[in-house]
């Protein structure tokens, strides 16, 4: 089977610090694979060593991208495919899903492709139906679990009412949640062999066509969000502090 | 000139079409609620209404939802599309603006127009920070619960549409409906929610029972819903699941990762109970009780029960 697994390159939330005026300080700051991609890699290595096959990590990002690419060899990714982008001048989601879509068509029979509910820094979900649409590939959106079979493929699905039990032909993108699995850590020889392979480049502009979607789309200002709460520690034995509490809440009206 | 709003989620729907008729306003267009298959009891807000009516189930599946709006989007001269901001909500969205090739802004809560394009404000960087996006219009948005309120207007007469979707590609085969005994947190106005600080699923009648004394709805950080599978999906609060704003928030035992703080953030009171003094949650409460969930909360129910 051959499996396509989508990761993207997103600054480490955890590290991210503001400056005087509240922007995030954007120059340098750390990058890794996007948490929530782990497991979209280890789904797609998981159903390469069931159903053989190999697994491509396609990723769009700057120079820093190549890093996510390699966690993603590391953990049992065969191929590495960049999708060299200007990180200032970054595609809006549908663009990247065009992008990706299209780098995507260039690698030959795709059996299934895998990403992840959303990516770390943005979470928006938009990229991996939008990549669905443009391959006309049914998606299988939030999956808890994913299983292959007869050139099918079942998902069960997590939503606010429940479980849906979803299917499709393959070829089909699937989405999975962090219920999927656990994400496996690398061996420091697996983190070796991976840093040595090499990674395809794909430039841009190779991908880019007249057809490409023009929405205009602008990030006119990132700022922190204030949090202006009153950090009020109340102590004293359990029953005093909840004393103190309810007497705060009663103040504040919402008891 | 048209602002589209939709929603499968009832109580949502009126919500968005509230977004959808403040935008509409400001691009002196009109605004249209879009509903599938039948017209929802919880439908308030909207002026026109445009029930769409299909070969099969629309509110079924995301594609047969998503063919059914694209068709709405090119019989009319649509400028944008707010959807109600669901798993199912979240997906239809893509859906459209990939077949209609627009832009998407994303999930946030406030909208407004600036030089003839939508700006949506959203979370970034895990919910640290706060983003103001453009788009070009016509465009696409998913607006979350909250940040528009629902109004009682009289719903004008209704056009009807007949479209026909054809098979969608993904098949539905079964749903299952967890058990909806918690009251739906989205519009909780009162939430305890419950964290790893808890060892045990049965202690989480420990919350309950604090939830049932202040009248709350009860919700849980993501483990629980997730790795542990104690709760159901539909309590999840934070990034990855509901986004809340109650009056009173009070997280039991939750550390306070930023995942879980994105979804909380717009409570009125947050008050944190943690063992841990250093926990980050109290970096986010007004009230904070730093000791054991196992001692605390049992007094604070028996307080609030008896005074």
């Amino acid at each position: 089977m051959n499996i396509v697994v989508l990761v993207k390159s997103a600054v480490d939330e955890a590290e991210l610090r503001a400056d005087p005026a509240g922007h995030p300080l954007l120059m340098g700051a750390a990058t890794k694979m996007s948490n929530f991609d782990m497991n979209g890699v280890e789904e797609a290595v998981r159903q390469k060593e069931e159903n053989g096959g190999t697994v491509i990590v396609v990723t769009l990002g700057g120079a820093d991208a190549k890093k996510a690419i390699k966690e993603a060899m590391a953990m049992g990714g065969t191929r590495g495919v960049h999708i060299l982008a200007d990180p200032r001048g970054a595609p809006d989601s549908l663009g990247t899903a065009y992008l990706l879509a299209k780098a995507i068509k260039r690698l030959g029979e795709v059996d299934l492709v895998v990403c992840s509910e959303g990516a770390s820094d943005t979470y928006q979900g938009q990229v991996g139906a939008m990549v669905a649409e443009y391959l006309e590939m049914p998606f299988l959106a939030y999956a808890k679990k994913v299983e292959t079979n007869g050139g099918k493929v079942t998902c069960e699905q997590g939503f606010e009412g429940g479980v849906r039990v979803l299917q499709a032909k393959l070829p089909a993108v699937v989405s999975v949640v962090s219920e999927a699995n656990q994400p496996r850590y690398p061996t420091l020889l697996q983190v070796m062999v991976a840093g040595k392979k090499a990674i395809e480049d794909l430039p841009l502009s190779s991908l880019k066509s007249e057809d490409y979607p023009e929405t205009g789309m602008e990030v006119l200002d990132v700022t922190v969000q204030a949090t202006n709460r009153k950090r009020v520690l109340l102590d004293g034995s359990p029953e005093d502090a909840s004393k103190k509490l309810v007497d705060a809440l009663k103040q504040e009206g919402v008891l | 000139m048209e602002v589209l709003s939709f929603s499968e989620d009832a109580g949502l729907a009126g919500e968005v079409a509230a977004a959808g008729r403040d935008i509409a306003m400001l691009l002196d267009a009109e605004a249209v609620a879009v509903e599938l298959d039948e017209v929802s009891a919880g439908l308030h807000s909207a002026r026109k209404v445009v029930l769409v009516k299909g070969d099969r189930a629309l509110e079924a599946d995301p594609d047969s939802a998503a063919a059914a709006i694209v068709e709405v989007a090119k019989a009319r001269d649509v400028r944008a599309l707010l959807v109600g901001e669901t798993k199912f909500g979240t997906v239809v969205a893509a859906k459209v603006a990939g077949r209609l090739k627009v832009g998407s802004l994303g999930k946030g809560k406030r909208l407004r127009v600036d030089a003839g394009r939508l700006v949506l404000e959203r979370d970034a960087y895990g919910g640290k920070y706060l983003a103001q996006v453009a788009a070009k219009l016509p465009c696409v948005a998913v607006v979350q619960a909250g940040a528009y309120k629902a109004v009682n207007a009289p719903i004008a007469p209704v056009e009807t549409l007949s479209v026909n979707v054809g098979e969608p590609k993904v098949a539905t085969v079964e749903v299952r409906q967890s058990q909806r005994g918690e009251a739906d947190i989205k519009s909780a106005p009162k939430i305890v929610s419950a964290g790893r600080g808890f060892a045990r699923k049965e202690d989480l009648a420990l919350a309950r029972d604090l939830a049932d004394a202040l009248g709350a709805a009860l919700g849980c950080s993501r483990p629980l819903s997730s790795d542990l599978g104690w709760m159901g999906e539909e309590a999840h609060i934070g990034l990855t699941g509901a986004y809340v704003h109650p009056q009173l928030y009070v997280a039991v035992g939750i550390s306070g990762q930023l995942q879980h703080v994105a979804g909380i953030k717009d409570s009125k009171i947050i008050v944190a109970i943690n063992k841990d003094g250093q926990a980050p949650i109290f970096q986010f409460a007004d009230y904070g009780i730093v000791g054991d969930l196992y001692e605390v909360v049992p007094a604070l129910t028996k307080l609030l029960r008896h005074g």
